[in-house]
């Protein structure tokens, strides 16, 4: 019998905040997690994490200012509000934890530039700023002796009388699945890259939580905010920070131009990401790449910047192109890194769905809105990762009855079965990859009504062919093939929410660019598009919600 | 070729016969060396420990004074090998840190100019002189032998500081020598991991379950010796083999297996008498091994 | 170009595989690493291969296992640098721990070794409040033991875990360093002091192979070697090791030689009889075999100069 007073599920930055907290708090909380925690994809995350230092004249105002202008005012300005002004507290904390914050030559925390920002206020560790945040949040979960649930798998969440009461999981390493009731449940299980072929992220990156939370009956908000991150290598995907550029690198195009001077003459390299993304595709559809890329040069950098402060990035070169960051050139191109759009939440993580709260990059509350800036990610998982097991243990302390029935494990349990006694059909793999190369021919930088009308009617038909998908593996003892089977199912839900959400916008605002309606319609358009489950078999519901403005009247976006 | 022979701490104190053998071999060989007798210990490892620049100026302080004769240096130690290649490594991709050492061993009138090569006799007879000539000396037929190689660590990791990358037929070049001599190779599984001698006066008993762990592989594994080019791995797998068998074995057996230092085994090949090469002096007898030689020298006759 | 990989299986449920090594060829381009074929096989071919991996990327530390009998991380090696001309690549799990299937093993003992070394940081006196000052070159310091990505390379090859599963191991012990180097941990002396205990700092045998198979440069056994010295000057001289070290430290100094015999003497301690006569026998029979070191030590005839090295870099570390 497993009952917690707060089930989170995901152990990367944003779920082991929440548990830390709630384990501080008093509360009875444990971790689900389907990797062990230190291999979550926050540790993936390299650039840095921004925050306004008031002792340094900085001011949250500003921070806040120009993640509303990189959202494209798609952000709700409260939740920025909130976000900023804790971003301080939330770093320090972090630095008291442990977390080997590079340094000024007073000893004092230390700052590089990053995209979308004038002040330098992004903190980091070299390049690999999200997992030395990740295995120190790691430290002090077994400092606080937090349960995991490691290598366990969530196939549903319990909902019963439109409330949230836990979770169906299946233990990965015997195949067992079991019921865990919780008061409240913090969903944190992260993105959904393996929507996309090619993209930046793990391949435990499968949409789990936006499907789960779908299906649950929450809606999810903004979807077609996908994001494409400007330096990614062509051969696998793999991320090159923005870090680089943040430490002056410049981009080229095959004639050597610093092509950035013309798209964006302020902020050039350091532009928001949906325009740097859309720049480089732009010269590399026009004749003017290398190979399909555009080149990222550190040579004028000097060998010691990028060996001390991105040492990882010259690991990433020459374990996967073969060369020396410090002498040439490497060859890049967009590649989809991260989900602006999620679960909606409010300020405090919680979703329309009682019981149901969510943080991290698989939550929206929003505050990225239409393009996230670099380093605002590691931000957003603390510091609503933080809020929402607060707001979920006070929300649990009114939690009365919970329900004792078995239904939903049992029904997860027929479902599974029937997923292994199918005659042999088509390989989860083989599907999972049609699926994702249809998403980034259709709804990727640049978007039109029929491309993205040709991915939805293919999304829809792969759905159908899902139902024939069968796996190899009928053992119970870790058995990928059966989670591989079951997060084809999340991408393809992930891939149905963003597809409805991007026919439904129409106009182009951050990432949601479409060739045949370029220009951003605040008068109609200036709202968040929510996305909900049909019921058995009908089309998804859509539905709107304004956008929360505070301080900053929307203005035409220039970089 | 001439070289500045290093024959390091132990081969002059605890395993003399490594001494004698070497100089056996190198004199039938016709290689030509100038014993260093100004170079100090080389600190194995464990001088680095302590201080690792301590170690690494003793080092370069040797390196310069076989570069000012002209000389590459030669070693007979697995370990001596290792520390001296790390040192080396070291002061190579750091100029300012060569010269502040050199800053210290001014004062003896030496400064290392970075040109000396060092190499162990196992890989300047494999790569230098070379594998075809010297199965031209291997008279002694050794075909009813079966031998097990033994590295030891420092000759082998970290393998970027001892040139595999350059030289990957290397990774190899024991097991190479062996099937030269006509014995047969036993290839087991421990042949590349630790004797236990960095921590026999540390923690005993681990060292003694590495001794019998990897003896008594080779010997289940059908062989008749083992051969090791470190002569701190042998004075473990020899010296405490019996006491590692007696806490370790089912029954406490004996594992009985001797274990050569590499020139005599290339001694031996060369035919070169066992008592010249030292072999009475080994604490895991190898009479029963010499004897079947003699008999089979005698039964081909 | 065709590669063939030979993975052991391990499955309790498919008795038919089990405990065999499986051959798998496939067509394999220059930059194929192992990782790519594993999943190509787990794709394609037999869904039932069991592997962890995620990102890719080295940074997850999922993919560790053993290539040609070493332990490395399976996306980060390229197929071409363990398979020269083409010859067949062995793929095995992990060592020093169980197998669950196929190359996933239970890392429950390396993250309870982790867990053993206290791996947080432990601040003394009240938190500031802003952040602790700490100089860039000591965080910097510390990315180099920070990299680690807790893969277990480190741990599959550790000789000293191998014959003995008390022993701390090499991932720990380095997490353990990334503590005792952090100038805001105020537990420093009581880190050293376990540390120096059973099990801990000494007992690495020094092969150098966690080093050799760490796929980030975290050379644990430096870290582990920093340790010992640390350890000696805060105070904590009691051990064989430190004994060890010192004597041979001194009879260097004093002759430009080691000398073994006095090294065997004073590691073990003169006053620990029981030790002494423990290795009183094989001392004996070094004496019988003419092979006993002169207890005196060797002199070489340059040890002033020696001595005048150990005097002037020594001096300098103060």
């Amino acid at each position: 019998m497993f009952e917690h007073d707060l089930l989170i599920i995901g152990a990367g930055l944003a779920g082991m905040r929440a548990a830390v907290e709630a384990v501080r708090r008093g509360a009875n909380a444990a971790m689900i997690t389907k990797v062990h925690p230190v291999r979550s994809h926050s540790n993936a995350a390299q650039g840095g994490i921004n925050a306004a230092l008031t002792d340094r004249g900085d001011d949250w105002t500003d921070h806040a200012l120009d993640t509303i202008k990189g959202s494209d005012y798609l952000a709700d300005q409260d939740a920025v509000e909130v976000m900023c002004s804790e971003a301080g507290q939330a770093l320090i904390e972090l630095e008291h934890m442990g977390v080997i914050f590079s340094r000024d030559d007073q000893g004092k925390l230390g700052t590089r530039r990053f995209g979308g920002q004038k002040a330098a206020r992004t903190f980091f560790v070299g390049a690999i700023t999200g997992q030395a945040m990740l295995h120190v949040l790691y430290e002090q979960v077994i400092k606080a002796n937090v349960r995991v649930y490691e290598e366990w798998f969530v196939t549903s969440l319990i909902v019963e009388d439109g409330v949230c009461h836990g979770a169906v999981a299946l233990d990965i390493r015997n195949g067992e699945l079991h019921t865990i009731r919780a008061k409240a449940v913090v969903m944190a299980a992260g993105g959904a890259g393996r929507v996309y072929e090619p993209s930046t992220n793990a391949l435990i990156c499968t949409g789990d939580g936006y499907a789960l939370a779908y299906r649950a009956g929450a809606p999810l908000m903004d979807m077609e905010m996908v994001q494409y991150h400007p330096t990614t290598l062509a051969s696998n995907g793999v991320l090159i920070s923005e870090a680089a550029r943040g430490e002056g690198a410049y981009l080229l195009n095959s004639k050597g131009d610093r092509f950035m001077l013309k798209y964006a003459p302020e902020y050039k390299e350091l532009a928001s990401r949906d325009v740097v993304s859309r720049s480089e595709q732009t010269e590399i559809n026009e004749g003017r790449g290398v190979n399909g890329c555009v080149l990222l040069d550190m040579r004028h950098l000097g060998r010691e910047v990028v060996e001390k402060k991105l040492g990882y990035l010259q690991e990433v070169a020459h374990d996967f192109v073969g060369i020396d960051l410090a002498e040439t050139p490497i060859p890049i191109r967009p590649g989809m890194h991260y989900m602006m759009g999620g679960i909606k939440t409010d300020v405090n993580g919680a979703t329309p769905l009682p019981g149901l709260y969510a943080a991290g990059e698989v939550a929206n509350v929003s505050v990225h809105g239409g393009n996230r800036l670099g380093a605002n990610s590691l931000l957003d998982t603390v510091v609503f990762g933080r809020r929402s097991a607060v707001a979920g243990i006070e929300y649990g302390t009114s939690v009365r009855n919970m329900p004792k029935n078995e239904d939903q494990r049992k029904a997860d349990q027929a479902r599974i079965r029937q997923l292994m006694d199918r005659p042999k059909g088509p390989r989860p793999a083989a599907v999972r990859r049609e699926l994702a190369e249809t998403m980034h021919n259709g709804v990727a930088v640049f978007r039109d009504q029929k491309g993205m009308e040709a991915a939805a009617a293919r999304v829809r038909e792969i759905r159908s062919e899902y139902e024939k998908v069968s796996i190899d593996d009928k053992g119970k003892v870790f058995n990928t093939d059966l989670v591989f089977a079951l997060e084809l199912g999340y991408v393809i839900d992930t891939a149905e929410a963003i597809c409805v959400s991007a026919l439904t916008r129409k106009e182009s605002r951050g990432a949601h660019y479409r060739t045949d309606m370029p220009r951003r319609d605040d008068a109609n358009w200036l709202k968040h598009i929510l996305v909900r489950a049909g019921d058995d078999g009908e089309a998804p519901k859509v539905d709107f919600s304004p956008v929360s403005i505070t301080r900053w009247q929307p203005v035409e976006r220039k970089y | 070729m001439k070289y500045a022979w290093w024959p390091g701490c132990v081969a002059r104190g605890a395993t003399p016969e490594l001494y004698t053998s070497t100089v056996a071999v190198l004199e039938r060989l016709g290689i030509e060396v100038e014993e260093m007798h100004d170079f100090s210990c080389t600190g194995a490892g464990v001088l680095q420990e302590r201080n690792r620049k301590l170690g690494d100026t003793l080092n370069v302080r040797n390196f310069a004074i076989a570069e000012k004769q002209g000389l590459p240096i030669m070693t007979i130690c697995s370990t001596c090998q290792g520390v001296m290649s790390q040192a080396h490594q070291r002061v190579m991709r750091d100029p300012e840190y060569l010269k502040e050492i050199n800053g210290v061993i001014a004062e003896e009138g030496l400064a290392y100019r970075g040109t000396t090569v060092i190499k162990h006799l196992l890989w300047i007879l494999v790569e230098e002189f070379g594998v075809e000539e010297l199965k031209k000396r291997f008279v002694r037929d050794l075909s009813c032998l079966s031998v097990a190689p033994f590295y030891g660590c420092y000759l082998l990791r970290p393998s970027d500081a001892l040139g595999y990358d350059r030289v990957p037929a290397r990774e190899t070049s024991l097991d190479r020598v062996i099937e030269a001599t006509g014995a047969r190779l036993i290839d087991f599984a421990g042949k590349r991991k630790c004797c236990g001698f960095p921590i026999l006066l540390i923690n005993q008993d681990n060292s003694l379950k590495m001794v019998a762990n990897h003896t008594g592989a080779a010997k289940d594994d059908g062989a008749d010796a083992m051969v090791t080019p470190c002569p701190l791995c042998h004075l473990n797998l020899d010296g405490y083999q019996d006491k590692a068998a007696r806490k370790n074995r089912p029954d406490g057996r004996k594992i009985d297996l001797p274990i050569i230092h590499f020139p005599q085994l290339i001694g031996l090949a060369m035919g070169i008498e066992p008592d010249e090469l030292g072999f009475k002096k080994h604490m895991v007898s190898t009479r029963d091994m010499l004897a079947r030689l003699k008999e089979q020298a005698a039964a081909v006759r | 170009m065709q590669a063939t990989v030979r993975v052991r299986r391990h499955n309790t449920e498919a008795p038919a595989v089990h405990g065999k090594l499986q051959e798998f060829k496939f067509d394999v381009s220059e930059n194929t690493t192992v990782l790519d074929a594993l999943i190509k096989v787990r794709e394609e071919i037999d869904g039932t291969l069991g592997v962890r991996c995620s990102c890719r990327a080295s940074i997850c530390g999922s993919c560790g296992m053993r290539v040609n009998g070493q332990a490395r991380l399976a996306c980060k090696t390229k197929l071409t640098d363990v398979s020269r001309d083409g010859a067949p690549i062995t793929v095995e799990p992990m060592g020093n721990m169980p197998v669950i299937k196929d190359l996933i093993t239970d890392m429950g003992i390396f993250w309870g070794k982790i867990r053993q070394v206290e791996p947080y940081l432990q601040p003394a006196g009240p938190e500031p409040k802003g952040e602790y000052i700490a100089s860039d070159e000591s965080m910097a310091h510390l990315v180099g033991v920070m990299n680690c990505i807790m893969c277990g390379a480190c741990v599959s090859d550790c000789t000293a875990l191998e014959v003995d599963s008390t022993f701390i191991g090499p991932a720990a012990l380095a997490k353990a360093y990334r503590f005792v180097a952090d100038p805001r941990d105020g537990a420093t002396q009581d880190r050293l002091g376990t540390l120096n205990e059973r099990s801990g700092i000494w007992d690495c045998t020094r092969c150098y192979y966690c080093v050799q198979v760490c796929p980030k440069g975290v050379a644990p056994m430096e870290r582990i070697m920093k340790m010992r010295d640390l350890a000696m000057e805060a105070g904590y001289n009691n051990t064989s090791g430190s004994r060890h070290t010192k004597s041979f430290a001194k009879s260097v100094k004093k002759g430009g030689l080691l000398n073994e015999t006095m090294l065997a003497v004073e590691s073990t301690g003169w006053l620990n009889v029981p030790g002494q006569m423990a290795q009183a026998p094989i001392g004996i029979k070094s004496l019988l075999k003419g092979k006993l070191p002169n207890p005196l030590g060797h002199r070489i005839k340059a040890r002033k100069h020696i001595r005048r090295v150990f005097d002037k870099v020594e001096g300098e570390s103060k």
